[in-house]
Order: C-alpha cells, then structure tokens, then sequence
C-alpha cells in the first residue's frame, strides 16, 4: 500500500535511531517523516496521522526526552536519536489505567498522542495542577470526549 | 498533500559545513526544526527544493549573556527560550512570547532563527524583538554583518538576507532599569492558535508615573510587524493617566494597515489592536502603582 502511497525514490539513506529502547535501522529517504516510517515502513500504528501538519497532535512522541510532532520531524532529524512512541508505553502504567478508569477514550483516535503528551509531562512534574495539564494538552485535539474525562484521567495519574 | 521522498537532504554538523554546501550546492532550502517549513513543502507553498537540515548544529543553540549582551542561538526552540532563566531576566517580553507559540510540541521544535526568516508578519517572537530593538547577526560566505531587526524585513516575506546566507544569532541589549512591559496575543482560541493580533509594549517610567520612553509594536495588523511612533509619542513625557493610555491606544491604528483574512476583518484587528495595547497598558500601569 505505502508503495503506491510514499513512492521510494533511489534516495533512500541508512537510518539509525532507537526507539522503544531498540536500536534501529531503517534504509528510507531522509526526506520522509518520522510518521510516514513509522506506519507504513515499520508498520507500528500506534502513532496515528489526524492532519499531517502539526495541528492535531496525533503523531505526538518523543524525541530525546521531548514530545514533538512525528509528522513534522524528518528521518534526517532523527538520525542517532532516541525516540518513544505509545507502544514504548507499559500498558500497566497509572496513566494508561487511569484513562481506562475515568472513560477517557472514545473513538480513541486522539488517545495514543494525549498518552505520550501527558506521560512526558507527568515525567516532569509528578502532580500538575489542572491549568499545567491543559497547557501540556493544548497541542491535542479531541472531537469526542469534550476533554473533561481527559483532564480528569491525567489529574488522577499524578495523584497516584 | 505531496510527500517529501524525493528530496535530497544534507545533514550537517557545524557552520561551516552548512555555509560551505550553502556556497557550492545550488537550490539548498535550509530546515531547522521545520514546523514552517514541512508544512509548506507538502501543502506546494513553498515549491519542493533539496533541503539543508541544520538541526543538529549545536554551536547555534545557547542563550548567553555576555558584554552586556543577551545573545540567543538561531537554533534555540521556543521551549528552551520560556525556560531560561537569562531570557527572564533580561528580556521577559520574550520568555512571555515564547510560551504561547503553538504547543509544546511546537515549542519544543520551533526555533526563534526559523520563526524570524519565515517572517510571518504574526510570529509571535517578532513584537518584543521590535520593541527591545534587538539585531540579527547574519553569516554567510563573505563573514558575519549585523542588522537591526526593523532593517531585515523589506516588506511582506522580503528579507535582507542572501540564499547562501544564515541568521546565526538574536542580540538583544537588555533595556536597563525601570523598563517594564509585556507581550499580548490575542488569538481564536486560547492554546495553539497564530495570533489574530498580538504585541508588545515596552515603557520607562519615572517613580513618579512619567513615561520616559515608549515602544509599542505589533504584529499581523501590516506586511510586516510595526513599531508605532504616533502611539510612542502621545505616551512619552505624560502620566500614565487612563485618558492618556486611551489616547495612546487609539493613535496605533496611524501606523497599522491590516487586512482582511480567515483569522479576522480589518476591523477588527484594528479595534483589537486599540483594546490590547490599552489593556496592556493599563496592566503596566497597575503593576507599578500608577493606577490603583
Ligand atoms: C501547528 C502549528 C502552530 C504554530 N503556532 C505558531 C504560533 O503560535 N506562533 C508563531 O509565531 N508561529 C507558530 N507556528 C509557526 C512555526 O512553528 C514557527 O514560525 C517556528 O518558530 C519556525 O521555526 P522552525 O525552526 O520550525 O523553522 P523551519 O520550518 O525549519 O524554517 C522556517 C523558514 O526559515 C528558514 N530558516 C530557518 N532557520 C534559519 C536560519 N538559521 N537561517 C536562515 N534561514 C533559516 C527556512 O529555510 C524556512 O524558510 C506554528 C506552526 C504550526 C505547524
Ligand atoms: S498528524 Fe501530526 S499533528 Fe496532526
Ligand atoms: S476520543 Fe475520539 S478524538 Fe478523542
């Protein structure tokens, strides 16, 4: 399907990064984003695509540490970078409970990004208070859950 | 939206690399963190080109202070600027910007370099760059030059700056004591939209409540972000009065020429621009005991 979809050209490059703890080694162009090689050459979807230009903050993971968007980021930029996605996540974490618990997931598409927003956040400060929550999430869209159930998922993680 | 597998990237680590592939390689776009940029290569804004992915060139990330001069990397992200202790201390117009750019995800990768040669009259770096007079230095294959930051913008999207050139630095020389101010941005909704309007409004006063200078800048109201002398000078010599910050408010939309777009009408950036610029003001005001 990508073949038709991300055509490879003759300049493909020997990409080594981490991701999840791994190392890996991918041959894609350097032109390509860390989201198109996730899911269509690595096959890992747990990043989803919403809009492709940074907008929704689906493709949200982390790059050395920091959360940024995956459809904005290069293959050239990840070069020798370590890279957490949703899957790099144990399903048993509080936070991941604590969205179970609170009913925060609906379609569940916006899901994967929010977790890996408010994982990292929760990594930098173990107890938010609500207005560091909605600024930690105000790059994520949710069409489902009006983000009341959201916020309160995230809040009771750090309370943990 | 057209995939980028057929560029060809160049991946380098220092200056020089990049200003020597700059000199000899015709055609090179440079990429920092590429928020603008990806965007406007999928969407054909910006016609598909080879790319210069500058990321990693670390000697372009810092905040320094030194000679009395605060000195931030072209590469530093919107993220690592709110954070610096430096950026608060001496430019806080800034650190206050910086903070409402996108998401964090956004800040985490944006630069103040590619926000500045983007030049989009809404950056939001750019008003408190215009009113702490701060100058770029600008590096290319005939050595460095500096510009003041009203120099570098010729018009909409017109830059003084070369295709084998880099913005390598923001000085901003710390205004001194008795500034105070703030950044305002006002945008369709409250996180992670471009502003509508935004500004900054920088004054010395007096302990008495005297305006002794007055920078009044913003942005997404013309071509290019403005200063506004007219407002500037109602403000200079008087007494913070709220007669005279009406005044000084309703004197901006002299120097301001906004259009029209999805974000607003002319009208309404303009009443915008009048309501923050005397809110700001008013906040300064309270915030030094000039008004109760
Ligand atoms: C969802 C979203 C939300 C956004 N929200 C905001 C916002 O609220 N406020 C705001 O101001 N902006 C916003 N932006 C725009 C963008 O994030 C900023 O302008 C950012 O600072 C651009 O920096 P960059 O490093 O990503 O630039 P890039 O995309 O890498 O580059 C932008 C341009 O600058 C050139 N360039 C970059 N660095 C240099 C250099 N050192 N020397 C010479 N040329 C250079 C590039 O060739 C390119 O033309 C948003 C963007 C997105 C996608
Ligand atoms: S898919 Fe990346 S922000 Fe929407
Ligand atoms: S649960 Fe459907 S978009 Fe958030």
């Amino acid at each position: 399907m990508y073949g038709l979809k991300f055509p490879h050209s003759a300049r493909t490059r020997e990409i080594r990064f981490v991701l999840n703890g791994s190392e890996t080694s991918v041959r894609v162009p350097p032109g390509y984003t860390l989201l198109e090689t996730l899911r269509y050459v690595l096959r890992m979807t747990g990043t989803k695509e919403g809009c492709a230009r940074g907008d929704c903050g689906e493709c949200t993971v982390l790059v050395d540490g920091v959360p940024v968007h995956a459809c904005l980021t290069l293959m050239s930029q990840v070069e020798g970078r370590s890279v957490l996605t949703v899957e790099g996540i144990d399903r048993q974490h509080r936070l991941i409970r604590a969205f179970v618990e609170e009913g925060a997931v609906q379609c569940g598409h916006c899901t994967p990004g929010i977790v890996v927003a408010a994982y990292h956040l929760l990594s930098q400060v173990p107890r938010p208070t609500e207005e560091q929550v909605r600024e930690a999430l105000r790059g994520n869209l949710c069409r489902c859950t009006g983000y009341v159930k959201i916020i309160r998922a995230v809040l009771k993680a750090g309370e943990a | 939206m057209q995939h980028l597998a057929d560029v060809e990237v160049y991946s380098v680590r220092t200056l020089r690399e990049a200003l020597e592939l700059l000199s000899s390689v015709k055609g090179l776009r440079v990429i920092a963190g590429g928020t603008d940029l990806i965007v406007q290569l999928k969407t054909g804004v910006v016609p598909k080109t080879n790319l210069l992915d500058v990321s990693r060139v670390d000697e372009l990330r810092y905040v320094r202070f030194e000679d009395g001069i605060l000195r931030i990397g072209a590469l530093t992200t919107f993220m690592e600027i709110y954070r610096s202790e430096l950026v608060r201390r001496h430019a806080p117009l800034l650190a206050e910007a910086a903070f409402t750019v996108g998401s964090f995800q956004i800040m985490n990768k944006g630069t103040i370099g590619g926000n500045i040669v983007n030049a989009s009259p809404a950056a939001d770096s750019l008003p408190p760059l215009y009113a702490l007079n701060a100058e770029l230095k600008i590096v290319g294959p005939r050595g460095e030059r500096f510009v003041r930051i009203q120099d570098f913008y010729k018009g909409y999207k017109k830059l003084d700056l070369m295709a084998d050139e880099l913005v390598a630095e923001v000085r901003i020389r710390p205004p001194g004591e008795g500034y105070v101010g703030h950044f305002f941005k006002h945008g369709l909704r409250r996180g992670d939209a471009i502003a509508v309007v935004n500004g900054a409004v920088l004054l010395r006063l007096s302990p008495e409540g005297i305006v002794r200078d007055a920078r009044v800048a913003l942005g997404a109201v013309a071509p290019t972000v403005v200063r506004s002398p007219s407002s500037e000078r109602v403000l200079v010599g008087s007494r913070l009065s709220p007669e005279v910050m009406w005044r000084a408010a309703e004197a901006v939309v002299n120097d301001i020429s906004p259009i029209d777009d999805v974000r607003g009408s002319a009208a309404y950036r303009r009443e915008l621009s009048v309501n923050y610029v005397f809110m700001t003001l008013y906040r300064i005001a309270r915030e030094t005991g000039v008004v109760a």
